[in-house]
């Protein structure tokens, strides 16, 4: 048995867990290889949580994060459920709606400065139609903090994403209790909110999960689209990582440290209330 | 709106947002084809007013497609290492999550939820830690900016996708033919030659595929560990992106970075396909 799971389970080990100790260890200050060995030392994490503009960056990289998940997540469900029936185009749609997922991010990032940069689609659409005579006119959508770039690309990318997985155990799940609140005289939304959610519930809450903590790593889209300083978390640590300064490269890596401590304990939070609920529903009882 | 017993049609307002998405996801491919065609595309015009092929016989230097086809792009480097780091990430995901797969669909142990937990962490591990925790270890073993390196670290966010499909996939074929040819006095090797890894075959290929894709798109862990050495098509892109202007040659160069992908999902369209033909 161990010898099945040994390959798997000794690349993942040897690399996250590598990775994470390292980092750790070195944003407490334990990097004999800089000449440095103060450990532990909490200098570096006081110092990067001091810093002008930290907790402006952790703000921005929490607002796009949330809500391009929601977004996303709010435009997909009626997709998904729509999805189940039967229409004519039916195959031709399920093939262009999960274009996004299958090319890079960078690909994204193109199409968001071609639709809505100042000289972009958008806005000669809005020339054309006379609602402005000079591209300056045109509200500015890219590198701004409001991050409407950004949060574009990443529900551009990620909305096919929670389609397949919410349509996925949607189809899985049993159709007759719906019908048969259906015929006992249940409106829509009460078949959708008492049946339909609980059983695409666990969808949901994993391919909420799965694009939350890509966007709280992601680093092209702000890096290309964002609003310059302060920067997002990622953007903001490889800056760092990058810097000649020895005790900046630390400073760097208790940047990392604490996006994946912010990550995982929100993540914890959200399944947390994921738990909470199946108990107040009852589901826990039976499947488990 | 999901209770009623297998409704057939769509109404209106369902149809007019199913529209309106179609229309968001993939409008903006349009722009970008028409970008990279283009050679002079002021504003506010919606079309150029001077294309590639009719300003290619005055230039001087490669225009548009001729640049990004010719060496001075990198283009061909690009996707030699994409291509090539995408097969060799796919294949070793493969066989190291082989035998996994099959304990976990077939066996029940202590602590299993916990094993399936672990092997899921890539997909919840923020891609910024993992990329920038391990390119010092990698500088540390000399893996950084190597071709070997990159594979290794594109089996991280690989992993998670591959082991679902093949746990699907030991699930959905009984362990009973196995036992059968056991009995008969096959071999251990005979079994998996012959008859579990024909049978894995469907879930195989599509783990492979998926791999693959997810591979030829990542940019955060090439562009960290490859120390500018290794280029693919992402991290070309990138690098065009990162230097302002959106011109057609970095328009030429998305729309060959989004090719692999989109001829994937051409392949496995299937349905799709099938309604086509059948016209």
């Amino acid at each position: 048995m161990v010898a099945a799971l040994l390959p798997l389970g000794g690349v993942l080990g040897l690399l996250l867990g590598g990775a994470v100790l390292l980092a750790l260890a070195q944003s407490l200050g334990l990097a004999p290889w800089y000449g440095i060995n103060t450990f532990p030392d909490f200098g570096y994490f006081a110092a990067l949580w001091s810093s002008d503009g930290f907790w402006q960056s952790v703000a921005l990289t929490l607002i796009y994060s949330v809500v391009a998940t929601l977004l996303a997540l709010l435009l997909a469900l009626p997709t998904a459920t729509l999805l189940v029936r039967r229409f004519p185009g039916r195959a031709l749609f399920g093939f262009l709606y999960r274009l996004p997922l299958v090319v890079p991010y960078g690909v994204g990032i193109a199409l968001a400065v071609l639709m809505m940069g100042n000289g972009g689609l958008l806005s000669r659409v809005a020339a054309t139609l006379g609602w402005i005579s000079d591209p300056a006119q045109f509200p500015r959508l890219l590198n701004t903090h409001a991050g409407w770039g950004v949060i574009a690309v990443y529900v551009w990318k990620q909305l096919p994403f929670m389609v397949v997985a919410i349509h996925a155990v949607l189809v899985a799940a049993d159709r007759e209790p719906a019908e048969a609140a259906h015929l006992l005289g249940a409106g829509r939304w009460a078949v959708f909110r008492h049946i339909t959610l609980p059983q695409i519930a666990p969808g949901i809450v994993s391919a909420t999960l799965i694009c939350f903590a890509f966007n709280m790593g992601a680093f092209e889209a702000p890096f290309i689209l964002g609003g310059g300083y302060p920067d997002t978390l990622p953007v903001l640590a490889w800056r760092y990582f990058n810097d000649a300064d020895y005790a900046l490269q630390l400073r760097g890596m208790a940047t990392v440290v604490s996006i994946a401590a912010l990550t995982g304990g929100l993540i914890l939070a959200w399944l947390l209330a994921y738990r909470a609920y199946e108990r107040r529903t009852g589901r826990l009882g039976h499947d488990r | 709106m999901i209770g009623k017993p297998r409704p057939t049609r769509l109404g209106p307002a369902a149809g007019l947002y199913l529209l309106g998405i179609a229309v968001l996801l993939v409008g903006p491919f349009l722009p970008l084809v028409v970008q990279s065609l283009a050679f002079r595309w002021a504003w506010p015009d919606l079309l150029p007013s001077e294309w590639w092929w009719s300003a290619r016989e005055t230039a001087r230097l490669p225009l548009g497609w001729d640049y990004v086809l010719s060496p001075y792009s990198r283009v061909w480097e690009a996707t030699l290492n994409t291509v090539g780091i995408g097969l060799a990430t796919a294949l070793v995901c493969l066989i190291i999550c082989l035998p996994a797969a099959r304990l976990l669909a077939r066996r029940e142990f202590a602590g299993k939820r916990l094993v399936e937990l672990y092997l899921a962490l890539p997909l919840i591990l923020p891609e910024a830690v993992i990329g920038i925790a391990l390119s010092l270890l990698f500088i540390r073993v000399g893996l950084a900016g190597s071709h070997v390196g990159i594979v290794i670290v594109h089996l991280i966010p690989t992993i998670p996708y591959m082991l679902r499909l093949l746990v699907a996939g030991f699930q959905s074929l009984s362990p009973e033919v196995e036992e059968q040819a056991a009995v008969l006095g096959a071999r251990r090797w005979q079994i998996m030659t012959r008859i579990t890894l024909p049978l894995l075959l469907p879930s195989a290929v599509a783990g492979f595929l998926f791999a693959f894709l997810v591979s030829t798109n990542l940019f955060l862990l090439t562009f960290l560990l490859g120390q500018g050495k290794i280029i693919t098509l992402p991290t070309l892109l990138f690098s065009k992106l990162s230097g302002g202007a959106l011109d057609p040659t970095t328009a030429g160069i998305a729309v060959l970075a989004a090719l692999p992908g989109l001829l994937l999902a051409w392949l496995i369209a299937t349905p799709l396909r099938q309604a086509w033909l059948s016209r």
